[in-house]
């Protein structure tokens, strides 16, 4: 009987409705947490994957135009890819319009900047819910034990001898509360600074491509402006 | 490039990573739910730790601790028997010891009476022997007696003979003379003979006398030295009962200090066990003290929730309700041991009495307490109920 009363299911089962509702939001914001986890995680990685993969074929010495050509118009592209496909559209856009280098190269600079932008909003997605969830279920848990805690000592204060027998099953639903709190954050905690440093080093890369794709347009157009007055 | 697949590799579902959340935490369920039974069945243990006042547990404690001392108390007080098993195997081995010194003074006695018979008999031997030789030499005098006798008898026959034959021969018979005095020298001789016979058996006499007188002195000089003896005897016995008293002074000496060592434990363990007796009747009194008062205190405390304070009565009005109750806490009476002067308080507290019997908590006390408890005064006083 009395192992009974202490297993968790059966505490859980016992335990007030404001200690159960904060059980449930705990459970949910730990499986919303490892979904996060497990989603962010297969997405960085094929993200890091795909950086390399464009990374070893643009610095294979392949020409720009045929690069750009290679890459569908119509399926929108991610990482460093993207930024070039937006880089190169922009150049090729204004350097028909206009023969002033530094009104092509401004261009092409705040669109790939934009490109950026979005690149580090998707990859940087969702890792605000996990440090929510991180930040958050240890309080949650922690109001729930100190709720539990409360009905114990009211509990309490009803019967007539306090014994351990009555006291404990109360102190032990509370803080399970408190366990189920540590117990979503403490993976959330550690996958979203795991995460977030991917992002942010895959970030630095794109921004490095960016200039360096920058810095070859540029050397492009000085090419193409020292030749006019060659003709 | 152009093998890229239609479908976007970054953009990542998330019915897989749901799928897996989820399996994750019914995993931690399922193996929290399989360990636990192994880990719930140890604090079975301490539950029963659960059930005891902790209140009571410190006076039962120290009952318990006092029961425990003089648990030990006693079991001390028990071993001395042990001593006095020891002391009588001591007197019992003294006894013995004794009891062999006394066969061996016995033995040494018998043999001091058998030495003493041999003296008697070697005396009595010697006496024999002396008587004998006494026998002997009167024999040897009156055997000399009658040879003289007898010498005397042939002489005078000799005489008459020669009377005879003077007589018969009277007439001159020169060569008869001559035969007699061949005769004469004969006799002579014999004479010669018989003094020389009676000097030897003198020699002899004086020979046996001085015999006799060796065998006197050889005999005074045992007799000394039996004495000599008998005196080295006594007084190596005389030294023996000497010692013997002195070590059965010893024994008594220590038996005393036995008895005295004994007779102060027994005096310490009972002067112990009287401390210990009333620490515990004060931890007994004290704990009863307590269970009385926790009593009184459920009383108090349930009558003073019962109690409905009729309006209009004083915050100083008191009344005093005695109350007698049954074996089992139900009130058997109550009355007004000192009334406030005001009837409908004193029916007011009578009845807050009795809307709150019974009070069974009256059985869990000891005996002695619950006739202690079974009539009580209640001071009741609006506010405050005593």
């Amino acid at each position: 009987m009395n192992d009974n009363t202490m297993s968790i299911p059966h505490l859980i089962m016992s335990a007030s409705t404001v200690v159960q509702l904060v059980m449930l939001i705990l459970v949910i914001g730990s499986i919303l947490s490892w979904v996060i986890i497990f989603q962010r995680g297969i997405a960085l990685r094929r993200a890091k994957q795909e950086y390399n993969q464009f990374e070893e074929t643009f610095w294979s010495g392949v020409d720009l135009n045929e690069l750009y050509r290679e890459i569908p118009a119509d399926e929108p592209r991610h990482g460093a890819e993207h930024i070039f496909q937006v880089g190169f559209r922009e150049f090729n856009r204004l350097a028909a319009k206009t023969r002033q280098a530094d009104t092509v190269l401004a261009g092409v600079q705040r669109s790939m900047r934009v490109a950026w932008s979005r690149e580090e909003e998707r990859l940087t997605q969702h890792l605000v819910v996990l440090a929510t969830v991180a930040s958050v279920s240890p309080y949650i848990g922690l109001f729930g034990t100190v709720w539990g805690i409360m009905g114990s000592f009211q509990s309490l204060s009803l019967t007539q001898q306090a014994t351990l027998a009555t006291v404990a099953p109360w102190i032990a639903e509370a803080l399970i509360a408190t366990a189920m709190g540590l117990f979503a954050a403490i993976p959330a905690v550690i996958f979203y600074n795991r995460y977030a440093n991917m992002s942010a080093r895959l970030l630095g890369k794109y921004e490095n491509f960016a200039e360096e794709f920058h810095a070859i347009l540029h050397r492009n157009l000085q090419g193409r402006d020292a030749t006019p007055p060659a003709r | 490039m152009a093998l890229k697949p239609f479908h976007d590799p970054q953009d990542v579902g998330y019915r897989w990573p749901t799928v897996l959340a989820v399996l994750l935490h019914v995993g931690i369920l399922v193996a929290s739910l399989i360990t636990l039974p192994s880990r719930t069945a140890e604090p079975d243990s301490s539950s029963i730790v659960q059930a005891t006042w902790v209140s009571t547990e410190t006076f039962t404690d120290q009952a318990q601790q006092v029961n425990d001392q003089q648990a030990a108390l006693n079991a001390s007080s028990e071993p001395p028997p042990e001593p006095d098993t020891q002391a009588a195997e001591q007197a019992e081995q003294a006894e013995r010891a004794a009891q062999q010194a006394a066969e061996a003074e016995q033995a040494r006695q018998q043999a001091a009476e058998r030495a003493e018979a041999e003296a008697q008999a070697l005396r009595d031997a010697e006496a024999q022997a002396q008587a004998e030789a006494r026998r002997r030499s009167e024999e040897a005098a009156a055997a000399e007696a009658a040879a003289r006798a007898a010498e005397t008898q042939r002489e005078a026959e000799a005489e008459a003979q020669r009377q005879r034959q003077r007589e018969a021969e009277a007439e001159a018979q020169r060569q008869r003379e001559a035969e007699a005095e061949a005769q004469r020298q004969r006799e002579a001789e014999a004479e010669a003979q018989r003094q020389r016979e009676a000097e030897a058996e003198a020699q002899r006499q004086r020979e046996a006398e001085a015999e006799a007188q060796r065998q006197r002195e050889a005999e005074a000089e045992a007799q000394r030295q039996r004495e000599a003896e008998a005196e080295a005897q006594r007084q190596r016995e005389a030294e023996a009962e000497a010692q013997r008293q002195r070590e059965a002074e010893a024994q008594r000496q220590r038996e005393a200090e036995a008895e005295a060592q004994r007779q102060r434990e027994a005096a310490e363990a009972a002067m112990q066990r009287q401390l210990a007796g009333e620490a515990e009747a004060a931890a007994n009194a004290q704990q009863a003290q307590q269970a009385a008062n926790s009593f009184i205190n459920i009383v108090r405390r349930a009558v003073e929730q019962a109690w409905i304070i009729p309006p209009g009565s004083g915050n100083n009005m008191s009344a005093t309700i005695q109350v007698r109750l049954g074996p089992s806490g139900e009130v058997l009476a109550t009355s007004v041991a000192s009334s406030s002067g005001d009837s409908a308080f004193d029916r007011s507290a009578m009845q807050a009495v009795e809307q709150a019997a019974p009070f069974s908590e009256l059985r869990d006390l000891p005996s002695d307490q619950q006739r202690n408890l079974r009539q009580f005064n209640l001071r009741f006083t609006p506010g405050d109920v005593r």
